[in-house]
């Protein structure tokens, strides 16, 4: 199998008045055609920013990205445009991410005639099977975002990203604004995607059974960096950060029988702000030692399973 | 349930609630009669615009009127019937019988009081013989209860996190000691090692001062944790209620079913969700008939017609459900 795509010690820093805010700190992975890596964390720990640095939404600080083997780091906008055709986006939260003065088929050819590719008549009809292929009811053509719900607006929003055909899309948290029952619908389509057109998924969420269900690699973020990568079943069955453990034994499981040991997180979070080098989780750490002051160095412990505490042996 | 004076706390009695639009009538709550015993906590559990909150506002009064309007029901505190309760006297248990936790920590405190303030109005509004002092002294008694330090009474809202903002809102809200405490997802906005921390702080207060709490969420996997019965909302409709055990292990609506379908498993096998088709009825043309039905896999003619009624399945759990009528569960 091929990496389609390729981050090697990507940054991201944002200027602000008191200083630099490491929002992505030295972050690396690939991934292979066809798969889903999930990246999972809290609010605010970069993710996001994570997944719109490496379309160019965001111009990286530093580090290097690699797009079907080719160097996409710095790229004109000629070049960026066709890449863009490549690589998309589904947002989050499908009640301010659509133009409300745009109909649905407007919104959805929107791409196809800014590619200057197709003819009038064929935009009609792509659009048509675009409607078709998330699940959009023909009669809603005409339709407005406000007269829409949330699941069907992600519908909106996933037949856009697919207008062109890309091979790679960046899935921001487009479940979380969604009910369960309508999660399910909007999750299972996505896969179903997938399926059909070797789609590559970078899935960014917070929602831990989420990012299970439909990642084959985890990654998990802590205020801008990588602190553990693994294959997903792997992950949930031998967590061995200390913060991976933390947070899978947070999430409620709708179980009554399976009463599970909580680890409840003390301290508050550390700034991103001109951070000390070092791990930023060891303040919250109940494991935290003076090693923890240094840098810690990702290393695989076992295939795939990439880690980076120099504890880990020490607290299993 | 305290046994010293097992006594029922709340009851609900077929409480209608509208929402009258210009020319809409929004069937938002429609008979919905359930009851809770001193220091029990139910579950609500539902989709977005199944009515919960409107339920939990009714009890409190404070929906706004118009546009909503309780069309029928009684709500009965301690025997007292608080839906005819003049507004002078309702003001005397709000914040002090019944209180709430609203969702969203980020917009509920008053950005320019401080904290400690805002803890200490409560407690003057309903003890007013308390001097300042004792007032102030209380409020910061209540902080240390929910983990802030003290010497942060003077800070505002804007320099806490989400997570500690919303535990000085339950500082507020059980500054002085309610009867029953409404809580309005109130860890939905936080993240899950803050959420952890929260209710796990919940269960302890709830332990320690016996409170009763009813807990509206969405997140099935709280309720498992937090509650002792659970009762499934659906189109402003009570679908299924029991105890956890009859919920989680014997679920027999088809919606609660449903309901457990669409969340993936964070341990089992399975590579496909099974959700429920369709999307929930506009409340204010709802369908003839049981209100799930459009999208229920085991409709048939007999769910279309008439008010579908209760069956108690198993002591204690109810089914509003032709299916289980016929005892087909």
């Amino acid at each position: 199998m091929v990496d389609i795509l390729e981050v090697k010690n990507l940054k991201k820093y944002f200027k602000i008045n008191s200083g630099q805010l490491h929002a992505v700190d030295d972050v690396t992975f690939s991934i292979q055609k066809g798969k889903t890596l999930g990246v999972v964390g809290e609010s605010g720990c970069g993710k996001s920013t994570l997944g719109r640095t490496v379309l160019h939404l965001l111009e990286s600080t530093d580090g290097q990205i690699f797009f079907d083997g080719e160097d996409v780091t710095h790229v004109d906008a000629k070049k960026l445009r066709k890449l863009r055709e490549k690589m998309q986006i589904i947002f989050q939260d499908p009640f301010s991410s659509l133009n409300p003065r745009m109909s649905v088929s407007t919104t959805i050819a929107e791409p196809l005639e800014l590619s200057g590719r197709f003819g009038k008549a064929e935009i009609g009809s792509l659009t048509d099977q675009l409607m078709d292929t998330v699940g959009l009811a023909p009669r809603l053509r005409n339709s407005y975002p406000h007269e829409l719900d949330g699941g069907r607006r992600q519908r909106i929003g996933i037949a856009r990203a697919l207008a062109l055909e890309p091979d790679f899309i960046v899935c921001d948290e487009p479940v979380s604004a969604l009910d369960v029952s309508i999660q399910a619908q909007i999750l299972n389509l996505m896969q179903d995607l997938q399926e059909k057109r070797q789609l590559t998924y970078i899935f960014i969420t917070h929602d831990l059974s989420v990012v299970r269900h439909i990642s084959d690699d985890i990654c998990v973020m802590y205020m801008g960096q990588m602190v553990e990568k693994s294959p997903s079943k792997e992950l949930f069955k031998n967590p061995l950060h200390p913060y991976t453990k933390a947070l899978l034994s947070a999430v409620p499981v709708p179980n009554i029988h399976k009463k599970q040991e909580r680890i409840i997180l003390k301290g508050e979070v550390t700034s991103p702000v001109n951070p000390p080098p070092g791990c930023r989780f060891a303040k919250r750490c109940r494991y935290a030692a003076e090693g923890c002051q240094a840098p810690q160095n990702l290393t695989e412990v076992s295939p795939g399973h990439f880690l980076a505490c120099h504890r880990y042996q020490e607290i299993d | 349930m305290s046994k010293s004076e097992s006594k029922r706390l709340l009851e609900v009695k077929d409480l209608t609630v509208q929402y009258l639009t210009g020319e809409e009538v929004v069937e938002a709550v429609n008979g919905v009669s359930f009851t809770l015993d001193r220091g029990e906590t139910l579950g609500l559990v539902g989709e977005t615009g199944a009515g919960k909150t409107t339920i939990a506002k009714s009890i409190l009064r404070i929906l706004p009127d118009p546009p909503a309007k309780v069309a029928g029901g009684e709500i009965f505190l301690d025997g007292e019937d608080l839906l005819h309760m003049p507004e002078s006297k309702m003001r005397t248990i709000r914040g002090k019988k019944i209180s709430m936790i609203f969702q969203d920590p980020m917009t509920a405190l008053n950005p320019i009081f401080s904290i400690g303030d805002q803890i200490a109005e409560v407690i003057r509004l309903h003890e007013k013989k308390l001097s300042k002092k004792a007032a102030y002294e209380k409020a910061v008694a209540m902080l240390e209860m929910v983990g802030i330090p003290g010497e942060r009474y003077s800070d505002f809202p804007h320099q806490f996190s989400g997570g500690m903002k919303q535990r000085v809102i339950i500082a507020i809200a059980l500054a002085c000691n309610p009867e029953l405490l409404l809580a309005d997802e109130p860890t939905t906005a936080l993240d899950v090692t803050i959420q952890a921390q929260v209710l796990d702080m919940m269960r302890k207060l709830k332990e320690e001062l016996g409170t009763s709490m009813i807990l509206i969420t969405h997140d099935l996997g709280i309720v498992a944790e937090v509650c002792d019965k659970v009762a499934v909302v659906y189109a402003g409709e009570i679908v299924e209620s029991g105890n956890l055990e009859a919920i989680y292990d014997h679920g027999s609506h088809p919606y609660t079913k449903g309901l457990f379908g669409s969340i993936p498993d964070i341990e089992g096998e399975e590579k496909r969700l099974s959700p429920i088709n369709g999307m929930p009825p506009n409340p204010a043309d709802l369908p003839e008939g049981c209100n799930f039905h459009p999208r229920c896999p085991y409709a048939t003619d007999a769910c279309r017609k008439g008010k579908i009624p209760f069956t108690e399945v198993a002591a204690g759990h109810l089914v509003r459900c032709v299916q289980a009528q016929k005892g087909e569960f």
